[in-house]
């Protein structure tokens, strides 16, 4: 049971992607425009995530070795292709505006980089947690990431005027170069908290 | 050679299972789809071209055949009437043709009395900045009032020639279904 809670919350920050893993860059890059489209995005990679994993895990004793790589992508292709499907028949505005990077989830080398580096060696209960805590740790850094840039972007807040009248957005930000340095700065605070945290674990 | 067999087996049956899932889901969201095309892209366009009426056009939409495809499938074209008192007074037609990059996607506005109401661009991908200032009011107000037949006569835009015939093949192809259906849409 511990083990299954240490799969789950090592996703949220030891190896939360794409910050710790920094895997995945191009949706991350591409679509946080915005806090919405950023969460839109991660949602539907870890939708992916937790069947590709929970698949890829009940079959890895029938896939032979060989074929190993063609069958986890047909497995992420086909829920990918769901997410496809189902987002352009129920959320058709958010289809929309990711466009090409949802059928792009196959490439995206956190699924692919799960499937073949922890699902295809445990439990399915367990591979369950690994895709629900890293596609959650997705989610929450593309949704942070949209925020920042829509804000600083755009002066919104998930489409709600925030900033003061006088605010000249900085249209920058909406730029994949502003996509690059929101990245930056958020990867270099995070490295500040972990080291601040080694340096008290240090003194005790 | 007993693995061969097996890599051949396993990978055949995961590609089968899933053709056969998706083909489901394919079939589950069909129409939510359509509907959603429909209310995303086609309800702007209608409501555009055509003004005066008091039904609703979407919900009245109908489909008429026009031929067949290769296959010998029947090829349908979805049009959309405005009526004023039950009575047609004018139909939206979507017609299509070659752009800059892929197809142009055009609604048009045909009135009774043979007139083009007005045109909406429903779907292109010409290049940002140049092809794609054929969805500006300056372009397409030109078609409104046009004689409903043959090639439509208007400007195009400097920079943008492969662009503005796209649109205007497209609205041809409209008008070309508009003449042969009239019976059917009026």
């Amino acid at each position: 049971m511990a083990s299954l809670q240490a799969e789950f919350t090592k996703g949220l920050w030891k190896t939360i992607p794409p910050f710790r893993l920094v895997l995945g860059l191009c949706p991350t890059l591409a679509v946080t425009t915005s806090g919405i489209n950023g969460m839109g995005m991660g949602i539907a990679t870890t939708f992916v995530l937790i069947f590709s994993n929970l698949f890829v895990s009940l079959l890895r004793r029938v896939i032979p070795t060989q074929v190993r790589i063609a069958s986890f992508i047909v497995i992420i292709a086909s829920f990918v292709v769901i997410v496809e499907l189902v987002m352009q028949a129920y959320f058709y505005p958010l289809f929309k505006v990711l466009g090409i990077f949802i059928p792009l989830i196959v490439v995206n080398c956190i699924i692919l980089g799960r499937a073949e580096a922890f699902a295809s060696k445990n439990t399915p209960l367990l591979s369950l947690a690994d895709g629900l805590g890293i596609g959650l740790g997705f989610t929450i850094s593309l949704f942070t990431l949209g925020l920042i840039r829509e804000l600083l972007g755009a002066g919104t807040l998930l489409d709600i005027p925030v900033m003061w009248a006088s605010f000249e957005p900085f249209t920058f930000m909406l730029k994949p170069p502003g996509a690059f340095v929101a990245l930056g700065i958020l990867l270099a605070l995070m490295n500040l908290i972990t080291q601040r945290q080694a340096q008290r674990g240090g003194g005790r | 050679m007993r693995a061969i067999v097996r890599m051949v087996v396993v990978l055949t049956l995961i590609c089968a299972a899933s053709g056969l899932t998706l083909s489901a889901v394919y079939r589950l969201t069909e129409a939510p789809i359509d509907y959603q095309i429909i209310k995303f892209v086609k309800e702007p366009a209608v409501k555009k071209v055509l003004t005066g009426y008091d039904n609703d056009p979407i919900l009245d939409r109908k489909r008429i055949v026009i031929g067949t495809d290769e296959r010998g499938n029947p090829r349908e074209l979805t049009i959309f009437p405005a009526k004023k008192q039950g009575k047609t007074f004018a139909v939206a037609i979507e017609g299509r043709g070659k752009g800059f990059h892929g197809t142009i996607g055009v609604m048009v506005g045909v009135s009774k009395q043979g007139k083009i109401t007005d045109i909406a661009i429903t779907s292109h991908s010409e290049t940002p900045g140049i092809g794609s200032r054929i969805t500006e009011p300056s372009f397409t107000a030109q078609f409104q009032g046009l004689p409903a037949t043959g090639e439509p006569k208007v400007d195009g835009i400097s920079g943008a020639t492969y662009s503005s015939r796209g649109v205007m093949s497209a609205v041809e192809e409209a008008l070309g279904y508009a003449e042969k259906f009239r019976e059917e849409m009026f």
